[in-house]
């Protein structure tokens, strides 16, 4: 199967690969999986205190479009609000980096791995 | 007419692969083109048609993580083709610290008692899973097949491990 240009770039050059100190109160830790694949996801977002995405590191045990798709949405998500990033579709993923439909799990898992940081974020942050 | 019965065993998952294996072999003979070298157009079209089921049911039925897809898709939960993600956090970053130690295996002092320790943990690991697997299955129950179905979805990523794991065993040897 043949990647598009715009996956190969993210693949052999991933953007803001790494972690944080997910005991940081700022840090907000998704981990996802897809068990079609076997594909493993972290993404951590660093929020200030305006709920503004400052940073975002990823870690991704997968295949090109897996690498691909989280280190576009590290990039995707900085300076945005919570609210803005948990807007991010897959499909848009999909469409920035052509991914064929047999890799289509591989933006969803990227689209939820915002979606589970999120949620981590409000469970440190209630209310 | 399901994959089991095509083979005449019992719909379980501790099947004999030899028996398997046996059995496979028996029916390919019988729609062996050899054996329609004189018949009609169609019935030869319907020969090979049949040996293409044969060789589809022997191969999902070989293959544990196939056959117990099978096995709980015969009880109506389906789960072959599904999207979900899993976000069970604890099991993800076990998984993500099992995939580090085999990136390490290639910096070991020595290598071949890393990749036979990486290989161990991923087998007790794995076993332990399917014993809980095969435990569940036991009794035909919704709640038994979807906890079942959840260990399937673990199993498939020690598959990926396994490969992987392969796959830095193969490159070790290149060089």
């Amino acid at each position: 199967m043949a990647y598009s240009e715009k996956v190969i770039d993210h693949y052999e050059n991933p953007r803001n690969v790494g972690s944080f100190d997910k005991t940081d109160p700022q840090v907000a830790t998704g981990m996802v999986g897809a068990p079609a694949c076997g594909d493993v996801m972290k993404l951590q977002l660093k929020i200030n205190e305006q709920g503004i995405i400052e940073d975002a590191k990823f870690k991704t045990y997968g295949c090109g479009s897996a690498i691909a798709s989280s280190s576009l949405v590290t990039e995707w998500v900085k300076g945005k609000s919570i609210d803005e990033a948990a807007a991010i579709k897959n499909t848009e993923i999909v469409e920035e980096l052509a991914l064929p439909p047999v890799k289509i799990h591989c933006s969803i898992l990227a689209e939820d791995a915002i979606k589970a940081a999120i949620e981590d974020y409000r469970a440190k942050h209630p209310g | 007419m399901n994959y089991f019965e095509l083979f005449g065993l019992e719909a379980e998952f501790s099947l004999d692969l030899n028996e398997l294996s046996s059995a496979y072999q028996a029916l390919q003979k019988t729609v062996h083109p050899d054996r329609f070298a004189h018949s009609s157009s169609q019935e030869q079209l319907l020969s090979v048609q049949k040996s293409a089921e044969i060789n589809d049911a022997f191969n999902l039925l070989k293959q544990p993580i196939t056959r117990g897809e099978y096995i709980l898709k015969l009880r109506g939960t389906e789960l072959a083709s599904e999207q979900q993600t899993l976000q069970d956090v604890d099991f993800l970053m076990e998984q993500m610290e099992l995939h580090e130690m085999l990136g390490d295996i290639k910096h070991a002092s020595d290598v071949d008692a890393a990749l036979f320790a990486a290989q161990e943990t991923l087998d007790v690991q794995s076993q332990h899973l399917w014993q809980q697997f095969e435990q569940l299955l036991t009794d035909d129950n919704q709640q038994n097949n979807h906890k079942a179905a959840e260990l399937l979805r673990k199993l498939k990523f020690y598959k990926k491990l396994q490969i992987e794991l392969e796959r830095i065993e193969d490159a070790l040897f290149d060089d």
